[in-house]
């Protein structure tokens, strides 16, 4: 019997859609997460869930003290590809002495696994022997609801080290990896301001605003949470419109999965127009007013 | 206080070789993983500001043809220590090529262990650039039995014993204290990696710079992950370029796409 292990929180729970994908029973530990969290899990399928209170901050140390006597025996460990959760997932795979696989696309058989490799840029397929932890995107693999009714216990793990203090990041409620349409920004935009042509773009089709890392996180002229891109987020919308984006791989490797992809560039022989399948060769100045007015009009806006 | 720095000489990704839709590594040069160097620079000012100790730097060298690698690693080397790095041990053996990342983290804590000996602090970069997973610095710590930070965008203080740093995360930046010894991993934002002077970059040669094997550090690794196919990742685009006519054909044209795309619909 195959018994899978899965670390979510309770924003990350979509994970459970990989253990739905490899079959078997799941062990599932949810992160400072309560009832709600439990009988989502529950949902899901979950044969068992350890409501796990990890304190200010989740600790892997502390985390993996209080669940280890639980791993023994587990086939695969499945941990969402967060920040917090590919920190967890080194540590719990290195005292277990697994291999573990990060950005996990495709599971070809119990013991072979398609992912992403060499920065995006390579597809590679590995085969394990034995137990293996698997980091992937939350919403990889959608899980499917069926209903069971899992026993819930709880565990505290008190970090080792101490959270002194939080800083809330400055944001809105954006969630650029949910958004079906992106127009998104680079370094072809001269002044801060100048954005706003974008943004009114942006409205006109109803899409939501990204951009490349020198805009958030050099520049600062957007928060972090519009950074598509390798170090930033993910996205997968309808589509992507780059606008004034050279195409730098680490930025490539955030859109790649888009369906349909738009760029806007002055220089013929920018990067962006290998990356997509409508590239208009025009300075964004002259181009973007234009387009939306024009969209404005189609649209009936 | 003395400062263990994880360099990774990595595959250049921007440089990728391929051939019948085979990346092939042997052929693809290395480099230093990008944000290894705000690793060794972030070392390199811990240890000026407390005035002692030293930096060494780790590396793994996980790529063949070994004999090839050696040098190219060898040199990588040279560069941490034209910033300022004390010392670079590489480990390179044959039994290391097509390994994951568990035995990547046992070298470098045998390393530490037999080498290194006293430590305060373990500084590694969030990802590199090839394999970008972020476990080994992690499983360095679960190898050694101490706190892991990752994330780390400032070290605000640093203490004979203790150390705060500012942690990156999507949605909050969390002030972390925690004991020496510790393993840290930084952000690109963290800093700007000093470009040593052709001085510094001659007197390098002088540096002390050891090559190990598992054998000396007796270690033995197991292979329990395999690389069965490696391509180059291809996302078909259609490629449509539209560059001439006036702005507002420009406009037309890309409209009249998006609709058959069913991205927009006009009315």
């Amino acid at each position: 019997m195959r018994v899978i292990g899965v670390f979510a929180t309770p924003s990350t729970l979509e994970v459970m859609g990989l253990a739905q994908k490899l079959g078997g029973d799941a062990l599932v530990f949810i992160l400072n997460g309560g009832d709600e969290a439990a009988e989502r899990a529950g949902r899901y399928g979950a044969g068992r869930v350890v409501l796990v209170d990890c304190g200010a901050m989740c600790d892997p140390a502390a985390l993996y003290d209080a669940v280890a006597g639980e791993l023994s025996g587990l086939t695969h460990l499945v941990f969402p590809a967060t920040k917090d959760g590919k920190t967890i997932a080194g540590y719990v795979a290195g005292k277990l002495g697994v291999p573990n696989l990060v950005d996990v696309v495709d599971v070809l058989a119990p013991n072979k696994f398609s992912k992403y490799s060499m920065g995006s840029r390579g597809a590679e397929e590995v085969e394990v022997d034995g137990p293996v932890a698997l980091v992937v995107q939350p919403k990889r693999f959608q899980p499917a609801e069926k209903p069971s009714k899992p026993a819930v216990e709880r565990r505290r793990a008190a970090p080792i080290v101490e959270l002194t203090g939080r800083e809330e990041k400055a944001k809105g409620s954006l969630k650029i990896e949910d958004a079906e349409l992106i127009v998104s920004v680079g370094r072809g935009f001269k002044k801060q301001e100048d954005l706003k042509l974008a943004m009114e773009l942006a409205e006109v089709l109803g899409a939501q605003v990204g951009c490349s890392r020198p805009i958030a996180a050099d520049l600062k002229w957007l928060s972090e949470d519009h950074w598509v891109g390798l170090s930033g987020h993910k996205v997968r919308p309808k589509m992507y419109m780059a606008i004034g984006i050279s195409g730098q791989p680490q930025h490539i490797a955030g859109m790649l999965e888009s369906r349909i992809v738009v760029a806007v560039n002055t220089d013929k022989n920018a990067p962006i127009f290998q990356y997509a399948d409508y590239g208009v060769v025009e300075d964004l100045y002259k181009f973007i007013p234009v387009l939306k007015e024009k969209l404005r009009k189609a649209l009936g806006k | 206080m003395n400062i263990v720095v994880l360099v990774k000489p990595a595959l250049d990704t921007s440089n990728l070789r391929t051939a019948a839709n085979k990346i092939m590594v042997e052929d693809t040069p290395l480099k230093i993983s990008d944000i290894d160097r705000n690793a060794a620079e972030e070392a390199i000012r811990i240890k000026e500001k407390m005035k002692g100790g030293k930096t060494i730097a780790v590396m793994v060298s996980k790529y063949p043809p070994t004999p090839k690698r050696g040098g190219e690693a060898e040199n990588l080397a040279r560069e941490v220590l034209a910033m300022g790095i004390d010392e670079a041990i590489l480990v390179i053996d044959d039994g290391l090529i097509g390994t994951d990342q568990t035995a990547t983290a046992k070298a470098i804590t045998e390393v530490v262990r037999k080498k290194v000996g006293q430590f305060d602090l373990v500084i590694g970069g969030e990802a590199t650039i090839d394999g970008y997973s972020s476990q080994v610095p992690a499983r360095i710590a679960a190898e050694l039995g101490i706190p892991i930070i990752t994330y780390v965008r400032e070290i605000s203080q640093v203490g004979s014993d203790s150390v705060v740093v500012k942690r990156d995360l999507e949605d909050e930046v969390q002030v972390v204290k925690s004991k020496l010894p510790a393993v840290i991993t930084v952000t690109r934002e963290i800093n700007t990696p000093r470009i040593p002077p052709l001085l510094q970059i001659r007197m390098a040669m002088k540096k002390p710079l050891s090559k190990v094997s598992l054998g000396d550090l007796g270690l033995q690794v197991e292979r329990r992950a395999r690389t069965t196919d490696l391509k180059p990742l291809q996302i078909q685009r259609k490629k449509v370029l539209i560059e001439s006519g006036t702005v507002d054909e420009k406009a037309d044209k890309l409209i009249q796409y998006l609709s058959q795309e069913g991205v927009v619909t006009p009315r």
